[in-house]
């Protein structure tokens, strides 16, 4: 029989735990409390002064500025942050939250589970390796491509709140991040490292593949060097962008075939760090993946040909640009969590679902063409397809381009933030803007929008309203005033015909 | 092709080893094999090959990727000598004829790792020592020695490597834990990818509370 163990934490609470070990990290032990709500995680080395402040910041001020901020509720689900400090037997730990279920496997493996991973943690890696999803894992685990720019957006936009707080997490990546893609939830978890700009230094490098080429580059000098390149801010902006390349194309950014070195060691130092190079550089092509190295299971994820990065769309592309070929080894020009944030959302209205049943992508996003089509299985779209161009105004008089579509497919819901420029999908939104005012459906062959709360609806140029209840259908060159109120949009109807 | 992560393991199998010792082994074995397969870094890179030693030398089974490995009984000879001189021989043949080296066009494997567990001391002793010297001459990402039990000389495998556990006891919890630590390095060595950082990183888990690394 094993031994509950009572302990106070450093803010007074009482806190039991069972004294078996259920879990242990590169640092710390992992216990759970009697009732399984929680685990208490002890580090096994003793932990120095700035460690304890820092665990000390991070129960305390930090976890309060974030979770105590409107919308705070929403972080909870999104990072598993410790809530207390604890002491015992000389020994440094935390309390923390366990994670929710849905960051377990339910099926595990192909044939019955022939890994054995049933219940196991969902780590990242499981998902972003085309070998690992095609070959193991069970299809009901899998998800589909939207799920992936879902969980990219959370990813996102959780790393966005840590850095708009100052803090740094210092070694984002398919570990420390964990994903239910079947459920789009992501999870952010070793949040007791986090690094605090000329406060706490890092005590990780970070993981290979995500560490950012400045910090692999100087990696052999001594911490205390003042051309070492440490974890911050701008490094986790690197591994922000290669999770999400990583999960949308299924392979390493810069993991192509150029040979940096003879010997495997320095080859992968110089292909991760000095040396590194975007595979998809458009105009240095040496570290082009080649397909006869590539396993049949990596296909067509490793054919950059087929699957260019291109076709994440128009707001993704140019930030993989930045961060891969102009901020690649300039920290200062990659792209911010915020930026990711805000491209992801306009990203997801220009998903498509595709008319392949059978296709395991399921979604893709337009490539604004005349004959768009699944760049996974090839299948074309046929029939009219509705684009919607989004403009807004200052003054209520002049409506301008706000580079922003929303492609129509059936029951695709309008929601307050697409009528109005100046609600964002956040966690800051309220409410009564998370209901949706509009639909779409086909039918005998013509796009209709169905108005369910839009009060100001109207066509501009016949100036006819469309009252809540009322329907319109999609005509090409159709305007479409959405809203009388500040930030208001109207729409302009494209019809893609082919 | 992406690259492998050989990983080598040499196991004594001499008569000595008869009795809960090779079947504690055996355990270790296959949960070290099922337990690296529940990893999804480790799925995707390492290669294993088991070379027992005796009076004789045998591949049980050549590199093999980990999700198509089968482990078999290991099966001992009543008495024997220990010629680990000779296995050593056949580890450094093995690497040379089958880890792929890198071409100014190709990408070759990562380094390998070797784990080495014997309970005893080499018998053929002048061939050991050329052979200690040639296999620090390779590359070997890490090589690491188990001296299992009471009769187990550490100073050998010592010559191999700086790494060196001692298990004082044959018995099941005392291989479980080795595997396990085992287990932990591949699965390091397979995460770092061989990118090399300073000396406080990238280096080995640290070995369970019941095995001793001999000083």
């Amino acid at each position: 029989m094993t031994n509950v163990i009572r302990v106070q934490t450093l803010d007074g609470k009482t806190i039991e735990f069972v004294d078996e070990i259920v879990g242990s990290g590169a640092m710390k032990d992992v216990y759970f409390t009697p009732c399984k709500t929680k685990v208490v995680a002890f580090y096994r080395e003793p932990q120095d002064a700035a460690s304890r402040d820092r665990l000390e910041m991070i129960t305390g001020a930090y976890k309060d500025r974030i979770f105590d901020a409107p919308g705070g509720n929403y972080w909870r689900e999104q990072f598993c942050w410790p809530e207390h400090m604890i002491e015992h037997e000389g020994k440094l730990g935390m309390v923390m939250p366990i994670y929710p279920e849905h960051f377990f496997f339910e099926y595990g493996s192909i044939n019955n589970d022939m890994l054995g991973i049933k219940g196991k943690e969902k780590q990242g890696k499981w998902f972003a390796s085309s070998n690992n999803r095609e070959r193991f894992l069970d299809a009901r685990e899998k998800g589909n491509w939207l799920n992936y720019l879902q969980i990219c957006l959370k990813i996102a936009r959780s790393v966005r709140r840590m850095h708009a707080a100052g803090l740094a997490h210092s070694d984002l990546s398919y570990k420390n991040v964990l994903v239910a893609p079947t459920k789009a939830q992501t999870c952010i978890i070793d949040i007791d490292g986090l690094v605090v700009p000329g406060k706490y230094p890092p005590d990780v490098v970070g993981t290979p593949d995500f560490i950012a080429p400045e910090c692999v580059a100087t990696g052999h000098l001594d911490k205390h060097d003042p051309n070492r390149k440490l974890p911050s801010i701008y490094t986790d902006r690197h591994a922000l962008s290669v999770l999400i390349y990583h999960y949308l194309l299924l392979r390493h950014p810069l993991r192509g075939d150029k040979v940096h070195a003879l010997d495997p060691n320095e080859d992968e130092t110089l292909a991760m760090g000095e040396n590194a190079l975007f595979i998809e550089h458009p105009s240095d092509t040496s570290n082009r993946i080649k397909l006869d190295n590539v396993r049949e299971s990596e296909l067509p994820w490793k054919d950059t040909d087929k699957l260019p990065y291109t076709i994440t769309g128009p707001y993704l592309s140019p930030l993989f640009e930045r961060a891969f070929i102009n901020g690649l080894h300039k920290p200062n020009d990659r792209p911010t969590a915020d930026e990711w944030e805000t491209a992801l959302v306009k990203t997801l209205d220009l998903v498509q679902p595709c008319v392949n049943s059978a296709c395991t992508q399921a979604w893709y996003i337009f490539d604004n063409t005349k004959s768009p089509s699944c760049p996974f299985c090839t299948q074309k779209y046929e029939g009219a397809l509705p684009v919607l161009n989004l403009y807004s105004s200052r003054d209520g008089a002049n409506f301008k381009p706000d580079n922003h579509r929303l492609m129509v497919y059936r029951d695709q819901s309008l929601f307050p933030f697409h009528i109005n420029r100046q609600l964002v999908p956040n966690e800051r939104l309220d409410d009564k803007f998370r209901k949706r005012v509009g639909y779409f459906i086909k039918h005998h062959g013509r796009w209709i929008l169905v108005n369910e709360n839009m009060p100001d609806l109207s066509d501009v140029k016949s100036k006819t309203p469309i009252p809540p209840g009322a329907h319109i259908e999609l005509i090409d060159g159709l305007q479409l005033l959405c809203s009388k109120d500040v930030g208001g949009r109207l729409f302009v109807v494209q019809m893609v015909n082919n | 092709m992406a690259r492998r992560l050989p990983v080598y393991l040499l196991i004594d199998s001499s008569g000595s080893m008869a009795g809960e010792p090779i079947h504690a082994v055996n355990v270790g074995l296959s949960s070290l094999v099922a337990g690296l397969r529940q990893d999804p870094y480790a799925l995707e890179s390492v290669h294993i090959s088991i070379i027992t030693f005796s009076n004789t030398i045998e591949e049980l089974f050549p590199l093999t990727p980990l999700e198509s490995v089968q482990i078999p009984e290991l099966e001992l000879p009543r008495s024997g000598a220990t010629h680990l001189g000779e296995a050593l021989e056949t580890l450094c043949m093995k690497v040379e004829e089958n880890v792929q080296k890198s071409t100014p066009t190709t990408k070759g494997d990562f380094r390998p790792m070797a784990f080495i567990l014997t309970d005893g001391k080499p018998s053929d002793l002048q061939l050991f020592d050329e052979m200690a010297a040639r296999v620090k001459q390779m590359s070997f990402a890490s090589i690491i020695g188990c001296a299992a039990g009471p009769k187990a000389k550490s100073e050998y495998l010592r010559q191999l490597t700086s790494t060196v556990v001692t298990l004082d006891t044959m018995d099941s919890s005392g291989f479980s834990a080795f595997f396990k630590w085992v287990s932990d390095s591949i699965t390091a060595g397979s995460q770092s990818a061989g990118v090399e950082l300073s000396a406080d990183n990238g280096t080995l888990p640290p070995p369970p509370a019941e095995i001793q690394l001999a000083i």
